[in-house]
């Protein structure tokens, strides 16, 4: 079976990358492209680590497919920081140690990104139930709520 | 047969001002796997060494047994298995089942 | 916020503080290399197939239709591993018997479980591998299967094992059962203790296997080279331990084996063994490729080893006047396919936090048609310490006394017996009550359908083997290498005690984690061992460093060694009548290290002993639902001794981690097999653990009693902070519904069925 030829955006530049029909644009960003951030903890969406945004939404890699990528603008981990400087967000992280072993970290960064973009103040209660879709083991999820709002207060000073 | 415990009077060499024997138990069912069922022993030495040395004389064999498969407490305080460790006229050595976490 | 109460003032600089980890920027941008992330040239995948059933012997295997698809370089069965003397080795308590590890790495006569490994392939491509595990075809003997614990404990149970005698009973039974020990501890004098009770509380209880929930799913890349040199790219919490275990399982010279230790994305115990790491190393021997395995998380819930499920009862005596004057327990606990559940910790722990003249406890070790068990944090002690604190929870209410105030009033001292034998040495199980009981969360009122819950919990914590290298560099810095894999922290907290021991700024210190072939011994990161242990280690060599230092700057002063000193970072001269001298820091001595001897590098190794255990007590505040079964957790408190907190948001995190866990595992977490014994709920849509929305904050108090065992005065933390939280909120759950619930996971349609029950 040939494989897919597909032109997408990562991060801002164009990539063109091969695929089988059956890889999802998780195993496109590990495998194809060599983008190891984003991160497989469950392959069924049902835990969050596989954030990405494609066309600025909200979106686990491992439910879309590698062809469906085709024309769209992807933003993953690798792209969050500007060149050397840090995102707030990860700066926030690493200020209120909110990650231990960080496997879940590039997930919930994407995610918390994503919800300031459309919600630049939100609440605690906002704040845990955008990321109820982002599993974490390690922290109980304290210090990444304290990490994000003290992010949305940073970001919205003039 | 086995026996819940028994007592093994000093064992160490006789000199004069000789030391007060440590109180040597097994816990769990170590003494019921290798010494047939007995779990206390007084015992002479200044070191770990010397009390494995002893106890091996005793049942040839257990002095690996105890090395490989025990954590000991010394006074309640605990630690792994060292011939280095120093062993007070009288004290308390328990040895138990060694320890592993997660 | 988290209250820290200490007994005492140090002078630290570094240690107490909260400087980023150094490992930080790579996690947060997502360049941290974990077991998944590493790929080589000419690499093959490997998949695994596993067994559709519960319990079946396996008649035939043929692979030939699989070794002929275009793409597939090998296949490979049990046969491809060398057979393994059935004996039980090393240490007692976690039984180690590599006939049944290989077994469990991959089936021989029988497979046990859905999800046993049976078979394994390597192919040019994910899905060439996926291909050709279908074309595997397997001939199996189905045979009867039984799961839950006490039905694995019946006479008439299917066997796993027909030749199982129970250990651990004399004489010995005449028949094989699933009972693969049976073990006890005993104290004092039960019949006269419970005679002397006001108030005998009983109850019987039972909890749910359920999973450590890592996030990342075990996953390697593997290199056997055809000299017999190999290498491996790992995640796991000991590098060394699974060099060790896989070599044995190949029936390869360890020595031959290189294992580097990938970032870790959680453990919590269940990493500490090996499972695709001997499977893609044997691939690669056949293929002569590396090989790379990556579970999915089906496979993780279906083979990975889990904690166990439990069925128990507990047994109280007390007097009027608060006094605990027996207590028996019985904990049966399911080891999966084969044996080795932790029930001896937890009979061991059970009492362990109370001053009790007469108590047993007994254990079951029994085997069931599911997946091996793992250590799971604390391993066996939250369980044994659910049960025993429900019924503790009951005693107090049934003499009418403070919860907390029933607790201190029993509390374990130094000198205090343990069912085992020695006594307690450490101080801190009062004062963490102590500390507990004046916060403000216990004095709070409390609404209606709310109900509050405490506990206490004890975890041996660990010392052991670790070993530390500390090098100068040429500018003055400092690489501190050890063993230990990092799984939340724990290299910034070496660096934070290198920098304060050396006198440096915490940035001068570079930590890393050493592979096998770079570093001594280091025992597991488990046991919450890393920050006692390999922090001696550490403080050990930055001290011979200090000695070495000494010795450069004497030459370089040409004074004796004896005149001087390490103080803040620099070599000084020792009082002022020995000549006058500018400080050397570590720079300017680094840099006159060629004529005064050579690079200047010391590594220390320890068996650390001297661990003091780890003591929490937990409040957790639950409103129920009486139309839904729902149950939302309003407040959590948890109060742990931590001896001294190297870096307190690290500690903090571990505490809410475990109590994160303990809340899932009350309420919601459990396996749920269908008739056939197979798994239904194997991924986290219905293998329900706790999400963001899930939780409240959880409030952490940090209390210091120093062990004086650590030149920082730590004590583990990782563990004992999940030990009371199973109980805190069973027993907040029982007194907002006014029923005792006895079964976890408490989820809606249980609460719902007590809600229906008689009081």
């Amino acid at each position: 079976m040939a494989k897919h030829h597909v032109t997408a955006t990562v991060n801002g530049d164009v990539v063109e990358f091969l695929c089988e029909t059956r890889q999802s644009l998780l195993d496109v960003l590990r495998d194809e492209l060599n983008l190891t951030g984003t991160k497989e903890g469950c392959g069924t969406g049902d835990c969050g680590a596989c954030s990405v945004t494609i066309d600025g939404r909200l979106m686990c890699s491992c439910l879309v497919l590698g062809v469906e990528a085709e024309g769209k603008a992807i933003q993953t981990i690798e792209g969050m920081a500007a060149g050397k400087d840090l995102h707030p967000l990860q700066r926030q992280f690493l200020e209120h140690a909110a990650l231990q072993c960080g496997i879940c970290t590039p997930g919930i960064l994407i995610a918390a990104r994503s919800l300031l973009e459309r919600n630049p103040d939100p609440t605690e209660d906002e704040v845990r139930y955008w990321l109820a879709g982002n599993l974490c083991r390690c922290t109980g999820y304290h210090k990444i709520v304290d990490a994000v709002l003290d992010a949305a207060r940073e970001m919205r000073r003039p | 047969m086995s026996r819940a415990s028994g007592r093994v009077t000093r064992h160490g060499s006789r000199v004069a001002g000789v030391r007060t024997p440590a109180r040597v138990v097994f816990t769990g069912d170590f003494g019921d796997r290798y010494t047939g069922g007995v779990k206390e022993f007084a015992i002479e030495a200044k070191n770990l060494r010397g009390v494995i040395k002893a106890l091996d004389a005793l049942y040839p064999g257990l002095g690996e047994h105890l090395e490989k498969e025990t954590t000991v407490a010394i006074d309640g305080e605990i630690h792994e298995v060292g011939y280095y460790q120093p062993v007070r006229p009288g004290c308390e050595i328990f040895f138990i089942p060694k320890i592993e976490g997660g | 916020m988290s209250t820290r109460l200490k007994p005492e003032e140090k002078k630290l600089k570094v240690v107490g503080t909260r400087p980023l980890r150094p490992d930080g920027v790579p996690k947060v941008t997502g360049i941290a290399r974990y077991g998944a992330d590493y790929s080589a040239p000419g690499m093959l995948w490997g998949r695994i197939l596993r067994s559709p059933h519960a319990h079946a012997r396996i008649r035939s295997i043929d692979t030939s239709k699989a070794q002929a698809l275009p793409g597939v370089k090998a296949v490979m069965t049990s046969a491809d591993l060398p057979e393994q003397k059935f004996e039980y080795v090393g240490p007692e308590r976690v039984a180690v018997n590599f006939w049944h590890m290989t077994r469990n790495i991959m089936a021989r006569e029988k497979v046990f479980y859905e999800g046993h490994a049976v078979a394994a392939v390597a192919a040019i491509s994910k899905s060439t591998a996926e291909e050709a595990l279908r074309l595997i075809e397997v001939d199996y003997e189905v045979l009867p299967h039984v799961i839950d614990v006490e039905e694995a404990m019946r006479p008439d149970a299917p066997l796993l094992f027909e030749d199982m005698i129970t250990r651990g009973i004399d004489p010995a039974p005449d028949r094989p059962s699933n009972i693969s020990k049976r073990l006890e501890f005993k104290i004092g004098d039960l019949d006269a203790g419970f005679a002397a009770a006001d108030e005998i509380v009983e109850a019987s209880l039972k909890t749910a296997p359920v999973h450590q929930g890592y996030l990342e799913p075990q996953a390697c890349l593997a290199r056997f080279d055809p000299d017999g040199q190999a290498e491996v790219w790992a995640s796991s919490q000991g590098h060394f331990v699974i060099r060790a275990l896989t070599a044995k399982l190949l029936g390869m010279e360890m020595g031959n084996l290189r294992v580097h230790p990938a970032e870790i994305g959680g453990g919590f115990g269940g990493k500490n063994v090996p499972y695709v790491e001997p499977v893609a190393l044997a691939l690669s021997r056949k293929t002569g490729h590396p090989v790379k395995i990556v579970m999915s998380r089906e496979e993780v819930f279906k083979a990975c080893g889990p904690a166990p499920g439990s069925s128990m009862t507990v047994r109280i005596g007390v007097r009027k006047d608060g006094k605990i004057v027996a207590a028996d327990g019985v904990f049966k606990f399911q080891a999966g396919a084969f044996p080795g559940s932790p029930v001896m910790n937890a009979c061991m722990c059970a009492f362990a936090p109370y001053d009790i003249p007469n108590v047993r406890s007994v254990g079951y070790d029994v085997v069931c048609n599911r997946p091996k068990t793992a250590a799971y944090r604390a391993p066996g002690s939250p369980v044994s310490a659910y049960a025993v604190e429900s019924v503790v929870d009951m005693a107090a209410a049934r003499i009418g006394m403070d919860p907390l105030q029933f607790r201190l009033q029993n509390i374990a001292r130094p000198g205090t017996p343990t069912v085992w034998g020695p006594k307690h040495t450490h101080e801190g199980f009062t004062e963490t009550i102590q500390a507990l009981m004046k916060h403000p969360g216990y004095r709070a009122p409390l609404g209606r359908n709310q109900g509050r819950g405490v506990a206490s919990g004890y975890w041996f914590n660990n010392g052991g083997e670790s070993s530390a290298a500390v090098h100068v560099n040429e500018d003055g810095t400092v690489v501190v290498a050890t063993g230990s894999a990092d799984l939340s922290g724990t290299r910034a907290s070496l660096a934070m005690m290198a920098a304060e021991t050396l006198g440096i700024d915490y940035d001068k210190v570079r930590p890393i984690v050493a592979d096998t072939a770079s570093i001594g011994y280091g025992h597991l990161a488990a046991g919450s061992r890393t920050t006692f242990a390999t922090g001696i280690a550490v403080v050990e060599a930055c001290k011979k460093v200090i000695d070495n230092l000494r010795a450069r700057a004497a030459m370089i002063w040409d004074v004796s060694a004896e005149d001087v000193i390490w103080e803040d970072g620099c070599a000084r001269p020792a009082g002022g009548s020995k000549g006058r001298f500018e400080p050397l820091s570590l720079k300017a001595i680094a840099a006159k290290r060629g004529v005064t001897g050579g690079p200047i590098v010391a590594e220390v190794s320890v068996n650390a002993g001297g661990v003091a255990p780890g003591f929490a007590t937990e409040l957790c505040d639950v409103e129920v639902d009486p139309e839904t079964g729902q149950v939302k957790v309003l407040r959590f408190v948890a109060a742990q001794d931590v001896g001294r907190a190297i870096h307190p948001s690290y500690v903090e995190g571990q505490i809410q981690g475990g109590a994160a866990q303990g809340i899932g595992w009350a309420l919601n977490e459990e396996y749920i097999y269908d008739e056939a014994g197979r798994l239904t709920n194997a991924g986290f849509l219905d293998y329900r653990v706790p999400v963001a929305s899930d939780l409240p904050r959880i409030e952490t108090v940090l209390v210091e009693v120093p062990n004086p065992n650590h030149p920082f005065g730590v004590k583990g933390v990782g563990e004992a902070n999940i030990v009371p939280s199973l109980a805190a909120v069973s027993n907040a759950v029982s007194h907002a519904i006014g029923r005792r619930m006895t079964e976890l996971p408490m989820s809606p349609p249980k609460i719902l069925k007590a809600l229906s029950s008689e009081r």
